[in-house]
């Protein structure tokens, strides 16, 4: 077997010495003892002997006598008679790289089979056994235990991803990058990720980021109050279908009527508010509140808060004592009340003190929905669209007829008033929009 | 259910015992008209009288000699050592004679001898009357080693221990001679080699010795509030060891702590841990760990004895630490 002949270290600060000439010539026959060749280190000449037998081989490539030489460049072999030399399966060791590698003598004997087993992450037998029942690949895991360690979370929380299969280099980039390996291989499951695949990914556009806005004022009351109700009141919500094609024309005759035109129209919310507000006279049940000592206080007066939106947020401002206004007084304060909370001129007074509350959602063309009760009122109406239907105004004879439709929604508190008083408040409100004229004997 | 100390659950044990077996006698210094030094024997002298509960000399290794000739003749001693520390004067007698006669004999011979005395840290009772030993006899062929945990086992252990066949060491942490706990009316045995699992859990398995249970399940309240769930292991027999209930549990858990008051070199934690690593290495998700008393004589000192044996605050932080591996 062929024997390497190297650069010795002749010192333990030696680095590299310079090859001064060979004492021997290629193919000479050498003895243990025999002086080989000739080596000038920082300190000293030194003739370096032979420690084994063998014909002497100088490979072509070898350096030439006055090269100055790493400590462990390969110069010559000693080989048995009729030995190869090793010149394909092993060629010399270059210089540089044998600067790379510690000189011989001082390197630790490390086998190839030992360093395969210690490459790879560290793992606990708990994990890898995990592993193999689970079929987890272990080996690309990143571990949570301590010094990175791969333990039993670990592998319970990689057999529930999608397989990742990703090539070291597209691994890599993908933590360069800040690419999520899991959506690309959810996108193509089975296919192997590559160095291409997590670049693309890189420039695709990214989802803009959410947009983070502070809680205003009157968001943050909001929030607290709805929050409040939604913990603290027994909500239940009644809807009826309403007819109210005489409201409509009871509306369309006040536009009409030129005498009044300088004066504001009343909306579709006054008309429902004055409804109400005589409603709740007969019924004060559902115009009550909760008050802290915990009773309750059912109130003669009618105070109607409109739920409006401005661009700050919903506000609530009170129409007071709706009970013994006229319609045109309900349709002049009102419109007050809109325009000062739109321009964010309503003082606390104009927000407070509500017995009852009204909800139009009915120009966005909403039908029936569940309001949040204001507390601590009973009750709240919600009034939907009004719109043309197809409905039958006699079953005997068989007719239909296109009405005005719309929906009341009253969300009630059940704390406070039963299902059945609610449902006659909301009858008898039905009964008023579908019959106008029955407010003027009041 | 009602509630005795150990002191008193052993001593309803041994007197069940003596009622029912003639052959069975107490020696020890002061166990006697005196009752004992830790009231071992009290009132059992008035019903059996010197020749049963009987005073002996300043003198281990001659009293646990006769015992030994006495255990080879049928009869059942009980040796009362107060203090295990001076069980030390009768080494040669317990590892030479008591232990190997059964084998020496083909098993013509029997050994029912039982070895009592309190072992433990604690009250600084300072260095010559803190030992502890145990492990010693655990390495020894031929001795069981029970160490009860409640007031509960010190009864039933004990009398399983004057019933054994075998020389038994029965041992008492002294901190636990006067703690209370459940003991049931009606007759019972603790079988050697089952340990009891002391409180049930998930996520990491504490095997505690003696006076360590009670310890670790002080520090597992606010573990449980950290959302950390222990399981506590007692072995309550170190000789014979349930080592499977121990790999049970560990094969739920995954991490294994081992808590015991005396020394670790060779010690039973080290025993647990290296069969741990053998039979259950698949099962381990962590490096088992140990937390033991100081290596060192024990200290007089009050602070200094509380500082080099386990408290609930340093059981918590080992329990805490490997939960962290």
């Amino acid at each position: 077997m062929a024997i390497e002949l190297v650069m010795p270290r002749l010192g333990w600060t030696m680095e590299e010495g310079t090859l001064v000439e060979w004492l021997k010539q290629d193919g000479d026959q050498i003895e243990v003892g025999d002086m080989v060749f000739a080596v000038e280190s920082d300190k000293a000449l030194n003739e370096v002997e032979a420690l084994d037998a063998g014909i002497l081989r100088i490979p072509p490539d070898s350096p030439a006598p006055g090269s100055v030489l790493k400590v462990g460049t390969l110069l010559a072999y000693l080989l048995e008679p009729g030995e190869e030399m090793p010149t394909a399966a092993a060629p010399p060791t270059a210089p540089e790289q044998a600067a790379a590698a510690p000189a011989p003598a001082l390197q630790a004997p490390v086998s190839t089979d030992t360093a395969k087993k210690r490459s790879g992450p560290s793992s606990s037998p708990r994990a890898r056994r995990l592993a193999a029942e689970l079929g987890v690949d272990w080996t690309q895991l990143e571990g949570s235990g301590r010094s990175g360690r791969i333990i039993e979370r670990d592998i319970r929380a990689a057999a529930q991803k999608p397989e990742v299969r990703v090539s070291p280099v597209a691994r890599r980039l993908a933590t360069e990058l800040g690419v999520d390996l899991t959506q690309l291989a959810a996108a193509r499951p089975g296919k192997r990720i590559e160095r291409a695949d997590v670049e693309a990914a890189a420039q695709a556009p990214r989802p803009e980021p959410d947009q983070v806005v502070p809680l205003s004022p009157v968001r943050k009351i909001t929030a607290e109050r709805m929050l409040a109700s939604a913990r603290t009141s027994a909500p239940v919500t009644l809807t009826s279908e309403v007819d109210a094609t005489e409201l409509v024309r009871l509306r369309s005759q006040l536009k009409n009527d030129s005498s009044t035109a300088a004066r504001p129209l009343p909306s579709y919310t006054d008309l429902l508010v004055k409804a109400a507000a005589e409603a709740l006279s007969e019924h004060p049940e559902l115009n009550a509140r909760l008050q802290d000592d915990g009773e309750i206080a059912l109130s003669a007066a009618v105070h109607v808060g409109i739920a409006v939106d401005t661009q700050r947020g919903l506000l609530v401002p009170v129409l007071r004592n709706a009970q013994e206004k006229t319609l045109r007084q309900i349709a002049a304060e009102s419109a007050a009340l809109i325009e000062a909370a739109a321009e964010g001129q309503l003082g606390p007074d104009a927000l407070r003190g509500g017995t009852f509350t009204l909800t139009n959602l009915g120009m966005y063309e909403i039908d029936a929905f569940t309001p949040i009760i204001n507390l601590p009122e009973c009750a709240i109406l919600g009034v939907g669209r009004i719109a043309p239907k197809q409905v039958v105004v006699d079953a005997g004879a068989e007719r239909l007829e296109i009405r005005q439709m719309m929906f009341l929604s009253l969300t009630f508190d059940h704390r406070l008033v039963d299902g059945a008083p609610a449902a006659r408040f909301v009858q008898r409100l039905k009964q008023l929009i579908e019959q106008p004229y029955l407010w003027l004997v009041n | 259910m009602r509630e005795l100390t150990f002191t008193d659950a052993a001593r309803e044990g041994l007197t069940e015992e003596m009622a029912k077996d003639p052959t069975i006698f107490v020696v020890g210094e002061g166990s006697g008209a005196r009752g004992g030094n830790f009231n071992t024997t009290l009132g059992l002298y008035d019903i059996h009288g010197p020749e049963r509960v009987r005073d002996v000399p300043i003198c281990e290794r001659g009293f646990v000699g006769m015992c030994t000739g006495a255990a080879m003749t049928g009869t059942r001693p009980i040796v009362d050592f107060m203090f295990t520390d001076f069980i030390l004067d009768s080494i040669g007698e317990m590892v030479n004679q008591a232990a190997k006669i059964q084998y020496m004999s083909s098993g013509r011979i029997k050994m029912p001898l039982t070895l009592r005395g309190c072992v433990g840290v604690g009250g600084s009772a300072a260095t010559h009357h803190s030992g502890n030993y145990y492990p010693f006899f655990t390495h020894q062929p031929g001795f069981r080693v029970a160490m009860p945990a409640t007031p509960a086992d010190a009864k039933g252990l004990f009398k399983t221990a004057i019933r054994s066949d075998d020389p038994v060491l029965f041992l008492e942490h002294r901190l636990l001679l006067n703690a209370k706990g459940p003991v049931p009316e009606e007759e019972y045995y603790t079988p050697f080699g089952e340990a009891s699992i002391s409180r049930t859990g998930s996520d990491i398995t504490v095997v505690a010795v003696g006076l360590m249970v009670a310890k670790t399940l002080e520090a597992c309240e606010p573990l449980e509030a950290e959302g950390l769930s222990v399981e506590v292991v007692d072995p309550r027999t170190l000789a014979p060891l349930d080592i499977d209930t121990i790999l049970t549990s560990v094969a739920k858990t995954g991490r294994l702590l081992i808590v015991d008051d005396t020394y670790a070199p060779c010690a039973i934690g080290s025993e647990i841990a290296a069969q741990i690593a053998d039979q259950g290495f698949d099962e381990l998700d962590a490096p088992v760990r140990r937390l033991n008393g100081a290596h060192t004589p024990i200290p007089y000192s009050p602070p200094l004895e509380t500082a080099v044996v386990p408290q609930p605050e340093t059981i918590a932080a080992a329990i805490r630490d490997l939960m962290a591996e």
